[in-house]
């Protein structure tokens, strides 16, 4: 048994989901990501789970069914899947992510590519988020398709040592590594909270956004409390400290600075304009297809709902890799997505200000030319990012 | 994208469960089999799918239960498992069968391994096909370990040519094969049924049985129809006819002539003494205590519910190789199955007499040397089968 892969799965259990003794564990894997799923699953019960469920997706049944399948498969949410992401509630999740084939429906109709998506399903999840009753995780899955389109060659071994690198598991404890990085997070999320930022100014190569903040929306950073009180950490990776903003005020032009893997196809040099909070134009060298479709056929999905600041001193901004996959290359440098809001980050009724929609797309818009201002009540512009550094205290 | 490979799945889809347009398909496997999964699942929507559902099982994951989870979860059957049973009815399955690892959990508590068992499921299942709801098939999935188990290397390509026989994937026309092979076996069974057998009699080395039969019971190929009227091949490949015996008449003993795989060990050796229906005497070389599991656990896995005659006709018989599993196995030679009785060997409601249990295992016991005779009602003897092959007309 490979020792690093378990020690890995033991943080994602343990820090991660942080899995209690009496819970069931839902486990979201690609076909591809089985031997993490094994591991995940052993070190699971050894947490003391009841119960783990595993749920193996593949990307080529999905293929077959929009290539061959009639209409009303694109949408269709099974009563079994419904059940078993329903029966998720107030237990444990893990997803898997790093696509091994990240162009494989890249042949397909964009159009129907876009349809494609499990409507009810997705309603439950959104709703387990809205409730904040799941404490989940999601985690990359070192593959040979995944380190291909990373290196140019299927380097397995060279990708699991950035993962590990990413996920501090060459600190000699690496649960205390998190702690303390989980503190930094936490220390940034409090002084952004005190600042009470009415709107963030984003200016760089081809981008001039402004983006208005919700005066009872919350910054977040490092982990959360789920509405069932268990401490977890939904990404590992997580360098970013990020927000939902006032859907209805975005207004600008942004660029987004990484390609960005989406629905089995890669959109490159994504440009979004907004215009009172909506996005009324798409281009992009490929793929804008794609995010048309979403934002055309998804309600809402052209409005925004988050936005997160990250730093050069991420981890995984310091491997210098593009990973063509969200969870990591989010946390490499600032990033922002269209879709869902976060209601957990509202103090009490957010209003019409949080975005609501069936999905939610990050996109990465840092880099070292990007700069971000806050933009407080009284029209003062605070220096939070220049260079890929921190600049508030 | 392998034609073979694509061939292949259109056979199971359209002559095996034979996919109807607008039906769900509900596609089972192990992820070591996401190749054949994957198309299965585009012959299904080419046959007209409205939806493919797709269940990916994992030994490993189960291991991880048996091995570090809770006494509770080994029997239990998650709601949504429950659901994806119930939402079969009406619609067809497709299950691939050939364990990469068949000696994963060889190393784990056997009794702990006996039980784990998802038991909701399985009655669900159990009455669904008691019903004739599912138009379903089982079919091989070609894969490195299971290569490697049967050949000894991981030679991938002589274990897809030795399955391609098997399926007569070799014959011009390989729906044509199917239907003539289909026809030979339901003659062969419409005879057996018209002689009205009392029993049969097993006599070989370690082998000396006597299972009696049910009178409405007949002998019949796989080849079944659904309540609906789908006709559809519940195995390919399938070389037997079969019938479901009277559960409380066995007495005697009988040896597998065979390895068996099951639960992730190979029993080895397996021998059974019956008395009065019920098996009171396990012995194998390896894995008895899994067997052992099953029939102190599983109310009636005591008793028999099928018997199966394979002649030497067979084509998986004539690979000369035993494929560790029970889908090709069961089909190279003569087998019997404890546990529940097959309620597709009656025309209408089944006897009330047929054995009633959440489990069904097939073990070989045919070979050269195992003469089986049809018992009349009068006492008469019947030769049925003698060094393989079949004695009866047609």
């Amino acid at each position: 048994m490979d020792e690093r892969l378990e020690r890995y799965a033991e943080l994602v259990v343990r820090v991660g989901a942080n899995v209690q003794p009496g819970q069931e564990v839902f486990l979201l894997p690609k076909v591809e990501h089985h031997e993490l799923a094994r591991a995940l699953a052993r070190q699971a019960y050894r947490a003391g789970a009841s119960y783990v469920h595993v749920r193996y997706q593949d990307s080529h049944v999905l293929k077959a069914m929009i290539g061959l399948g009639p209409d009303e498969a694109l949408t269709h949410s099974p009563e079994w899947l419904k059940s078993f992401f329903g029966s998720m509630s107030g237990n444990a999740m893990i997803a898997t992510t790093g696509d091994p084939e990240p162009e494989l429906l890249a042949d397909l109709d964009g159009e129907r590519v876009g349809r494609a998506v499990p409507q009810e399903i997705v309603q439950i999840r959104m709703e387990q988020l809205r409730e904040n009753n799941v404490n989940w995780c999601g985690v990359g899955a070192p593959s040979e398709g995944w380190a291909t389109q990373v290196f140019g060659e299927p380097d397995v071994e060279q990708l699991w040592e950035k993962v590990a690198f990413c996920m501090r598991l060459d600190e000699p404890d690496p649960v205390a590594a998190w702690r303390d990085h989980i503190a930094r997070l936490k220390a940034r999320e409090a002084a952004l909270n005190d600042l009470h930022v009415d709107a963030l100014r984003y200016r760089g190569p081809g981008t001039d956004l402004t983006v208005g903040l919700l005066p009872n929306v919350r910054w977040l950073g490092g982990g959360s409390d789920s509405s069932t009180g268990i401490t977890y950490v939904a990404n590992m990776p997580t360098e970013e400290v990020f927000t939902s903003p006032d859907a209805a005020r975005t207004e600008g032009t942004i660029r987004a600075t990484l390609p960005l893997p989406l629905s089995g196809q890669i959109v490159r040099g994504l440009e979004l304009t907004f215009e009172g909070g909506r996005a009324v134009r798409v281009e992009a060298e490929t793929g804008a297809e794609l995010v048309r479709s979403h934002l055309a056929t998804i309600e809402n999905a052209d409005r925004l709902g988050e936005v997160a600041l990250v730093t050069g001193e991420s981890r995984v901004g310091q491997t210098g890799t593009v990973f063509y996959d969200a969870l990591f290359d989010e946390n490499a440098t600032c990033h922002i997505a269209y879709g869902a809001g976060f209601p957990f980050l509202a103090d009490g009724d957010p209003g019409d200000g949080l975005n609501v929609a069936n999905t939610h797309v990050d996109f990465m818009v840092g880099g070292p030319e990007l700069e971000v201002d806050a933009v407080l009540a009284d029209g003062t512009a605070v220096p939070l990012i220049r260079n890929e550094e921190w600049q508030l205290a | 994208m392998s034609d073979r490979l694509e061939r292949y799945a259109e056979l199971a889809v359209r002559v095996g469960a034979n996919v109807q347009p607008g039906q769900e398909v509900f596609v089972h496997g192990l992820v070591e089999h996401a190749e054949l999964v994957r198309a299965l699942t585009r012959q299904s929507y080419r046959a007209g799918a409205s939806f493919v559902n797709v269940g990916y099982e994992d030994q490993h994951i189960r291991r991880a239960m048996i091995e570090f989870g809770p006494d509770e979860a080994l029997t239990y059957t998650p709601e949504w498992l429950k659901t994806t049973a119930k939402s079969t009815a009406g619609n067809a399955q497709l299950g691939t069968t050939g364990n990469p690892e068949p000696e994963l959990l060889a190393d784990l508590d056997g009794e702990r391994v006996g039980r784990a068992v998802p038991l909701e499921a399985v009655e669900i299942y159990r009455g669904l096909h008691r019903k004739s709801s599912i138009n379903w098939c089982g079919v091989g999935a070609v894969t490195e370990g299971w290569a490697r188990q049967v050949l000894g290397e991981p030679d991938v390509e002589q274990l897809w040519e030795k399955i391609a026989f098997c399926m007569r994937l070799d014959e011009p026309d390989p729906v044509a094969a199917w239907r003539a092979h289909l026809d030979r076996l339901d003659a062969r069974a419409g005879a057996l049924t018209a002689l009205q057998p009392d029993a049969i009699r097993y006599r070989g080395p370690g082998t000396d049985l006597t299972v009696g039969l049910l009178p409405t019971a007949r002998w019949g190929s796989a080849r079944f129809r659904t309540a609906s009227g789908i006709e559809y091949v519940a195995n390919m490949p399938t070389e037997e006819i079969f019938t479901t015996p009277d559960p409380s008449r066995a007495e005697g003993t009988i040896r597998s002539s065979m390895p068996l795989s099951l639960g992730g060990q190979l029993i080895r050796g397996l021998e059974f003494g019956f008395e009065d229906g019920r098996i009171v005497q396990v012995d194998a070389e390896t894995g008895a205590d899994v067997v052992r599991g099953h029939l102190a656990n599983i109310e009636n896995a005591d008793r028999l519910g099928e018997l199966a005659l394979v002649t030497k006709e067979s084509r998986v018989g004539q690979t000369g190789t035993l494929f560790y599993s029970t889908l090709f196995d069961e089909n190279a030679t003569c087998h019997i199955a404890y546990g529940f009785g097959v309620p597709n060997a009656f025309d209408g409601e089944p006897d009330e007499r047929m054995n009633s249990s959440r489990i069904h295992v097939d073990f070989m016991v045919g070979g050269p040397e195992l003469a089986v005779d049809a018992v009349l009602a009068d006492g008469t003897e019947l030769p049925l089968i003698r060094d393989e092959e079949w004695q009866l007309a047609a």
